[in-house]
């Protein structure tokens, strides 16, 4: 165990985390928890993205279906945050798994376009549907209180989003140190090795689908909650390259470094906030810049540079097609013939 | 009849735009064997190209077209350069990542330099704007020579995949790039000509459209993502198959939005791609029982 090494780093940010709000002001507390629910995001996104290597497109839109369902269930049915909140976590991952059903006779390319429409029909309803979800111009949500707590409702909303994403975070990373984990990344190096090892397809791809689902629902909810609004536009394209930037700059196939990913790329978005212009050249800089230059992320970087982050990136060495088995951990750098 | 006839044609007209795109979709995909997620980027692109040629500098059409090719051709072939040769060797979800990280990139120049959300760029007819009436039938010009100029593009580009030295060259790399290495073609350079192509065609169908509609930075992907859908519809590695669902995406539209409501036929196409790939998965034409390893 090493000064720097990851558990203390971890630990460190955890505590920074916990006693932040007492001494910063209600912005830097919002870009936290922005950060905090963006990780659960890329969370997510890397599970289904990373580990099990499902090109999929609808993130974005599970997102915003978790929070459309959190924020109409309290407008339109009336119900509680605590209630609206996991219903709409629920319904998402429902979705989640049921965009799976296609994705198990799908594969790469095909996946990638029916995820993609799925997004844009889901970015439709939420535009033209307009008796059930407002429209374009989005819709209001309850403000919600931690009434019986001494807390404020910044502060009570930052720790609710802290403990989930303390608790969703272990989990993940016990998940992907399990046999579901390693089955993931069976099924990404090659499904027919995977199905010939004993990994039941249909079972492991629905469930990568549907925890992504879960994350994106649960962080939809919390950030209905943390902008009191809804509106389709936080929801679409843009959303959809945010999440794969973040995934990418942190490592494809690292939890914790999809914790490093959401960090780094929130902080670069309020830092180019003043800038829009340029946001969308930023991001897809940032994104194609990481793939040729650091193609392991921010992770890669610290397993290489610091001591004590030496878990394994499990991520693809897979070339477009190879010869056979072998060329799985033949390095990159060799041409092929 | 008449509201079919007019709906026929119209949704012949643009699919035959999204049949454009899918062919320059499945070109790349043929020889590469990834998606192009710039595609869309690089239509808007040279579309605003051919519009700051043809309005701003007085460039009269046909040429503004010829260059706005041949700047589409460069743009594919830079693509190629950066997003697509220094990683060639890496997994399918890298590659189609660096494609729409470049993507983001492409369409926030456009804004940059075109004009930022909301701005929307005319281009002037280049024929007259009166319809034309064959008995009951009325016929906008505009839309036969967008139909027509598509066909000849199709046509153009058949006959180099068929009968030129590149492009026998570029299906033999699609067929077995190994193969075609080892009697002496350079594949590296055949999947720059794909790119290049692929954006060539775009390039065109982008300026034989901009008559009819307006130019805007964000059309690339609503672009892409039909042609990419057309292309699947095909089955994502045939060219006959790209164009029949260019056509077949483009009438579907068309009709959802003539017979059901207006709002549906952005997303018919959707709802018919989702229906495609669960019934049949490898598309219309594409070939049954392959599969990469």
């Amino acid at each position: 165990m090493t000064l720097f090494g990851r558990r203390n780093v971890l630990m460190v940010l955890a505590l920074t985390a916990a006693i932040a709000p007492s001494f910063v002001n209600d912005y830097y507390l919002f870009v936290a928890n922005t950060i905090l629910i963006y990780v659960l995001l890329s969370i997510g996104l890397n599970i289904l993205l990373g580990y099990t290597g499902q090109l999929a497109f609808a993130n974005a839109a599970m997102f915003g279906i978790g929070a459309y369902a959190t924020g109409l269930l309290q407008v339109r049915v009336g119900w509680p945050f605590w209630l609206a909140f996991p219903s709409g976590a629920l319904i998402a991952t429902a979705v989640g798994l049921a965009i799976s059903l296609p994705a198990l006779r799908l594969r790469g390319l095909y996946l990638a376009v029916s995820t993609l429409a799925f997004a844009q029909f889901t970015q439709w309803v939420f535009l033209n549907w307009e008796s059930v979800t407002y429209g374009a111009g989005g819709f209001k949500t309850p403000p919600i209180s931690f009434a019986p707590l001494p807390v404020s409702k910044q502060a009570g909303l930052y720790y609710l989003t802290l403990i989930l994403v303390v608790v969703l975070y272990v989990l993940a990373q016990n998940a992907v140190r399990s046999r579901i984990g390693r089955a993931f990344i069976a099924v990404r190096d090659s499904e027919i090795a995977a199905q010939s090892l004993g990994v039941d397809l249909l079972r492991y791809k629905a469930l990568a689908f549907g925890i992504s689902g879960f994350y994106a629902g649960v962080a939809g909810g919390l950030y209905s909650a943390l902008l009191n609004f809804v509106s389709p536009e936080g929801y679409d394209l843009f959303q959809m390259v945010l999440q794969k930037a973040m995934v990418v700059v942190g490592g494809l196939g690292s939890i914790v470094g999809s914790l490093l990913g959401a960090g780094a790329i929130i902080t670069a978005l309020e830092a180019l906030r003043t800038v829009k212009g340029l946001q969308e050249i930023a991001f897809g800089a940032i994104l194609l810049g990481f793939i040729l230059f650091m193609p392991n992320g921010i992770i890669g970087a610290l397993k290489a540079k610091v001591r004590g982050w030496e878990e394994p990136v499990h991520r693809s060495r897979r070339r477009n097609s190879p010869p056979g088995p072998a060329a799985v951990t033949t390095p990159r750098s060799e041409v092929r013939p | 009849m008449i509201l079919l006839t007019y709906l026929l044609l119209s949704g012949l007209t643009t699919g035959s735009l999204y049949a454009l795109i899918a062919l320059g979709i499945v070109v790349v995909n043929k020889s590469t064997g990834v998606i192009n997620f710039a595609h869309g980027e690089l239509f808007m692109f040279s579309g605003l190209l051919a519009w700051t040629l043809h309005v701003q500098l007085g460039v009269s059409y046909l040429p503004s077209l010829a260059i706005a090719v041949v700047l589409g051709f460069a743009l594919g072939v830079a693509t190629n350069l950066i997003a697509f040769r220094p990683i060639k060797n890496a997994d399918v979800v890298s590659l189609v990542l660096a494609t729409i990280g470049l993507a983001f990139v492409v369409r926030g120049a456009a804004r940059v330099i075109w004009g930022g959300k909301g701005d929307y760029l005319s281009f002037p007819p280049i024929t007259s704007p009166d319809p034309i009436s064959f008995g009951e039938i009325m016929v906008i010009p505009q839309q036969i020579a967008v139909l027509a100029g598509a066909i000849v593009i199709m046509l153009v580009f058949a006959a180099f995949f068929r009968l030129t030295r590149a492009g026998k060259m570029m299906q033999a790399a699609a067929d077995n790039a190994k193969a075609s290495k080892l009697v002496g073609i350079r594949v590296d350079r055949i999947y720059m000509l794909s790119f290049g192509t692929g954006a060539a065609i775009a390039a065109a169908a982008a300026v034989l459209m901009a008559p009819l509609t307006l130019l805007y930075p964000d059309m690339g992907f609503s672009f892409f993502i039909k042609g990419f859908a057309a292309a699947v519809l095909g089955g994502l590695t045939s060219l006959p198959g790209a164009v029949l669902g260019g056509f077949c995406i483009g009438v579907i539209e068309a009709l959802a939005g003539g017979y059901i409501n207006s709002s549906f036929m952005e997303v018919s196409a959707f709802i018919v791609i989702m229906f495609v790939l669960v019934v049949r998965p490898t598309g219309l034409l594409g070939l049954k029982g392959m599969r990469r390893i």
